[in-house]
């Protein structure tokens, strides 16, 4: 830009370093969204057609680790303070659902006996997390 | 585009329009921003128990049940790989059948009926893997749409 000529000044805004940071933000959430989730890291069973999971409006994500222990939302539960901590978690909403994200290693008894929990709890139905086997092929 | 061909002769605008770059690429950001917490996907299960509204399920002719029992289907470890695990059979109404055949027969004896008549029990032994014993609920409701799954207790 030259002072000289005030007809030819450049009135656009540059936008390029906009774009530079929000192609970089874009990049950015698309590596972290699989781990967003809350709650430690296991290894979800990889399954061939599992059904979508609804949204995450009144959805309490209950993990079984490897070990067995138990993790509503990001917190690591004891056995018998489960149930509380589940009632807890879904406060005053009506009609929360819980998810179940069981480790792949994990025995069906182990999973049952948190079902059973979760099912004494008051919740009606369980949804069990995995992982979709056409999406995980690159891991 | 459209040439001035007024006393700008040499000020063509030849740099690229990225505005509509930018717009598409806000709205596939915030489109990630939203699904990103949300994408979990699995399967929904019931666990009939015995409450005041609701009783037991009895045994019932017309209940279908998938027994998994370790003795024809020794799945301890997590199976590698995709697909079934190998040497699975499975009793599907009492009648022992491999687990490959599944998905066939549950459409032969379920997909007939009104949607919310299809139900599977399923009756697990604990002992075994649940990644293993998940593969094979979803290859059992392959063939069917709105498939409940229901675990119900073993012995």
């Amino acid at each position: 830009m030259r002072l000289g000529e005030p007809g030819k000044l450049q009135a656009n805004i540059n936008i390029t370093p906009l774009v530079d940071v929000v192609l970089v933000l874009l990049i950015i959430f698309m590596v972290m969204a699989p781990q967003m989730r809350k709650g430690p890291e296991v290894n979800l069973p990889n399954t061939a057609k599992p059904a979508d999971q609804g949204d995450e409006r009144a959805r309490i994500i209950v993990t079984i680790d490897e070990s067995g222990a138990l993790w509503v939302e990001d917190k690591k539960v004891a056995a018998d303070k489960f149930g509380e901590a589940l009632r807890a978690a879904a406060g005053n909403e009506a009609d929360a659902r819980v998810v179940l994200r069981g480790d792949a290693r994990l025995q069906v008894g182990e999973v049952r006996q948190t079902m059973l929990a979760i099912e004494d709890a008051g919740f009606r139905g369980v949804g069990l997390i995995s992982k979709d086997a056409s999406e995980a092929k690159g891991n | 585009m459209q040439f001035n061909t007024d006393e700008e002769g040499p000020g063509l605008q030849s740099e690229i329009n990225i505005t509509p770059l930018v717009d598409v690429v806000l709205v596939l950001l915030i489109i990630f921003m939203v699904v990103a917490p949300m994408l979990l996907k699995g399967y929904d299960v019931n666990i009939p128990r015995a409450t005041a509204e609701t009783k037991p399920a009895e045994a019932d002719a017309s209940e279908v049940v998938l027994t998994i029992a370790p003795k024809t289907c020794p799945i301890f470890k997590p199976p590698t790989g995709e697909g079934l695990p190998a040497d699975c059979r499975v009793s599907l109404d009492e009648h022992e059948i491999p687990a490959a055949d599944l998905p066939v027969r549950v459409a032969q004896i379920l997909g007939g009926r009104p949607a919310d008549q299809r139900v599977l029990f399923l009756a697990v032994d604990s002992s075994l893997n649940y990644e293993a014993v998940l593969r094979i609920v979803d290859f059992a409701k392959s063939n069917v749409d709105d498939l409940r799954i229901e675990f119900v207790e073993t012995n």
